[in-house]
């Protein structure tokens, strides 16, 4: 991986080497953060995974770790899954509004049969990060 | 730019489908060519609408489909974008021929992908998706649009029966077309009491998965007026996209795409939703007819379950919202859906729709978008 990023620096911009690398997001999620990116120019906020400013165009970020803290702000519960989720079935899949900030993050929370059990402004948090993708627990 | 026109459209039959992909994209094409009146050797070029042809052993369709046809000599392309493969190809072949590259083209869009199951098609059909973040945490095309419907009820007051009228209009309409899917009466009842797929929505919410194809001709008005006096004008096409991902997106009862795509087609037509006479729409799920008819701008926010429920949108209504059944009765062959509202909208205005003719319509208008929206295009249509 270092070496990864080493030959990768030596070929493009420093901006473009931390961006491509995914790895250190899913390893944030698997720490129950959020990397999101602070454009360094105007300020706007993204998931780490973006490469140019939706705001201004601008290139250059910084990383801001968010506590992966929110509320739901919409979910389903899915009963017919794709394949690979037969045995979570049924389980919530959920878009959550980050805790003091005005970004979203959707993934995986599961044990959850009924709407009951989830209503919309639950609170919720980033536990991790495996096959199923990025996973949710309620607080 | 020239003035672009609708000469013919062909459609095979929406449903489980024993032909190969090939031979139904092969049939509507045919359709389209007899339908126009034209020698095949008149079309100059293909643009072929596909997205699971691997399901059919069968990918790089468009020089199969122009041998078939006895062009083999003719360039062609194809184009993938998910649900919205069909309007998007449909722009391409505008684009061409508005720039005045091409005088009649071909726009075949089709999908087999009935034999392989419920669970190949949810798993694969969440490939559209953004996979990381959704499609790979579990998220089915029903669960979005689930995430989408759970947030309107929300924030709307609405309910899930409200809903359940969309697919009730639609299988209303779909009992009128010969070649839709589901022809089958419901009722509120039916749709409540069906399986929940992904809550809230339920089996009849959900649009089915589809084989089948549609084509048109589509060419200058120099060519259309040297060949018939049945033929349709495109006076208005718009474009539009949207985050890939609904986390991405400020709100989940609205889709950006929409609205940026019709207001570009309404600008280049030089009209208002208030002018449009009946309109297609992409109905994947219940909730999209809804949340589609607000963001083209027939309705303000939160009052299409309103106009739904006071049958604005049925056939007989002030604004009837796909006459053909749509997604949802018709039927959704996800390659073909966008090419077949440009044919519902043919035969409406040229007089050939038969017991679902929308009374003295002179405006048609389609909607069709991929996954979520994040992809979208917009086409009005004016008889001549």
């Amino acid at each position: 991986m270092a070496q990864q990023a080493q030959a990768a620096q030596s070929t493009y911009s420093k901006a473009c080497r931390d961006l491509t690398d995914k790895q250190e997001f899913i390893d944030a999620i698997k720490s129950g953060k959020v990397l999101a990116r602070k454009c360094a120019k105007c300020g706007h906020l993204h998931l780490a995974t973006i490469y140019f400013c939706q705001n201004c165009g601008h290139k250059e970020f910084e990383n801001k770790p968010l506590d992966g803290n929110g509320v739901v702000a919409t979910y389903t519960i899915i009963t017919v899954p794709p394949a690979g989720f037969e045995k979570y079935t049924p389980y919530a899949w959920v878009v959550m509004k980050i805790d003091g900030y005005d970004l979203r993050i959707s993934g995986f929370l599961g044990g959850i049969g009924s709407p009951a059990q989830l209503p919309v402004g639950s609170k919720v948090k980033i536990t991790g990060y495996d096959d199923r993708g990025i996973l949710l627990e309620k607080q | 730019m020239e003035k672009v026109c609708v000469l013919g459209a062909g459609s095979t039959k929406y449903g489980k489908l024993d032909d190969s992909i090939t031979d139904i994209a092969i049939q509507a094409s045919v359709g389209a060519i007899e339908s126009a009146g034209i020698d095949p050797k008149e079309i100059q070029a293909g643009y072929i609408s596909n997205v699971f042809g691997v399901a059919d052993k069968q990918v790089h369709l468009g020089p199969v489909i122009m041998s078939n046809l006895g062009i083999p000599e003719k360039p062609s392309l194809s184009i993938e974008s998910a649900c919205g493969s069909g309007s998007v190809s449909f722009r391409e072949a505008f684009a061409n021929v508005a720039a005045g590259f091409y005088d009649a083209v071909l726009v075949t869009g089709v999908e087999k992908v009935t034999h392989t199951g419920t669970e190949w098609t949810t798993t694969y059909f969440s490939y559209c998706s953004d996979f990381f973040y959704e499609g790979g945490a579990g998220a089915s095309f029903p669960g979005l649009f689930a995430s989408m419907a759970r947030a309107y009820l929300t924030e709307f007051k609405a309910t899930e029966e409200d809903l359940a009228r969309v697919a009730v209009k639609n299988h209303d309409n779909g009992l009128l077309n010969p070649k839709a899917h589901l022809r089958k009466k419901i009722t509120i009842d039916d749709v409540m009491k069906s399986a929940v797929v992904a809550s809230p929505l339920k089996l009849y919410d959900c649009c089915p998965f589809s084989d089948g194809a549609s084509a048109v001709i589509l060419c200058s008005e120099k060519f259309a007026k040297a060949h018939s006096k049945n033929y349709v004008d495109v006076i208005g096409s718009g474009r539009g996209g949207s985050p890939a991902t609904l986390q991405g997106r400020d709100h989940m009862t609205t889709i950006p795409s929409t609205k940026l795509a019709a207001e570009a087609a309404y600008k280049m037509a030089g009209i208002t939703p208030k002018d449009v006479d009946f309109a297609e729409v992409h109905d994947c799920f219940t909730i999209a007819e809804i949340v589609d008819t607000e963001d083209l701008g027939f309705f303000e926010k939160g009052q299409g379950v309103h106009a739904t429920r006071e049958g604005r949108t049925a056939l007989n209504g002030d604004i009837p919202i796909n006459p053909s059944g749509g997604l949802k009765s018709k039927g959704h062959p996800i390659g073909a859906t966008g090419v077949g509202q440009v044919a519902e909208v043919f035969e409406q205005l040229t007089g050939k729709a038969g017991e679902r003719t929308v009374k003295d319509a002179h405006i048609g208008l389609t909607h069709n978008f991929g996954a979520t929206g994040a992809s979208c295009a917009v086409h009005i249509f004016k008889s001549v």
